[in-house]
């Protein structure tokens, strides 16, 4: 049986949907038995959902011509036209 | 034996030939991801427009040779990283090992078990306190960290797809997303998150 020290590495790692079958299998039936390994993988997840809308903040502040300014500058409309 | 022949789907035909509509619409779908993207990478905003144009100009040049296998997101992140990765100097801190691995054994016992379980996280990490204080510690990350942590945020890139950008072993990315985890969470808890122990 995995111990808490693999399941909560495999967690931090990425999804375990990513992971193969025989560690996905191993680290869910540890999961059932294990509230503290079930309780980092909140937290992990918290972390996160959290860290995205961080980043998703930076959008807010992007200048919203940016888009039109690239489609011009590619259709050769800007000032940097593409060869 | 040989295969049919591939045509390129009508969307890249359209691009090929610099149809100012398809274009239009890329630079709409991709820009605020790849903006997000590069100032989670640690560019200013001014750098961020800048690189972010540079991706589609790149992109639009490199055109003849994508050929549509790996996702359009795929391709322009992998732009995107490289124009990031021009920004600044690669780190020395990016070694095969790092001082994190040995606090996170310290938080197990010989057989494997918690020492000190982990807390339930107790409050919503969210709002802009959260936010800033999560840009703050994306500073505390190695720059590979930081690439592979923020890429990862990104719900259509799998591992494997960043590890295609980053032109790293699964594994790798696996491990350096790890890292970057612990880190992030020693740096939000020491700023009083409560994410970590």
């Amino acid at each position: 049986m995995m111990t808490c020290r693999e399941v909560s590495t495999v967690i931090s790692s990425g999804p375990l949907a990513e992971q193969p079958a025989n560690v996905r299998i191993r680290a869910w039936v540890h999961l059932m038995m294990c509230r503290h390994c079930r309780r980092f993988w909140r937290q992990i997840r918290a972390l996160d959902r959290g860290v995205r809308a961080a980043l998703r903040g930076y959008e807010e502040e992007m200048p919203p011509d940016l888009p039109k300014r690239v489609a011009d500058r590619l259709s050769g409309r800007g000032p940097d036209e593409v060869a | 034996m040989i295969g049919p022949v591939s045509t390129p789907p009508d969307w890249l035909t359209r691009l090929r030939a610099r149809d100012p509509e398809s274009l239009q619409a890329v630079a709409e779908e991709h820009s605020r991801r790849l903006y997000r993207a590069a100032r989670g990478m640690g560019l200013s905003a001014e750098q961020a427009d800048d690189v972010v144009q540079e991706v589609f100009v790149t992109f639009l040049g490199s055109l003849d040779r994508f050929e549509g296998r790996s996702s359009l997101a795929t391709w322009l992140f992998g732009i995107l990283l490289r124009k990031v990765q021009e920004q600044r100097r690669a780190s020395a801190r990016d070694g095969q090992h790092d001082e994190l691995d040995e606090s996170w054994a310290a938080n197990f016992d010989p057989s494997g078990t918690w020492i000190t379980p982990p807390v339930e996280p107790d409050r919503a990490l969210a709002g802009q306190e959260f936010a800033d204080a999560v840009r703050s510690c994306l500073d505390d990350l190695t720059p590979q960290q930081r690439e592979v942590f923020v890429l990862r945020q990104f719900q259509e890139l799998a591992a494997s797809g960043v590890s295609k950008i980053l032109d790293l072993t699964v594994t790798h990315v696996g491990v350096l997303l790890h890292r970057a985890r612990l880190r992030m969470r020693q740096c939000l808890d020491a700023l009083g998150w409560g994410t970590a122990q």
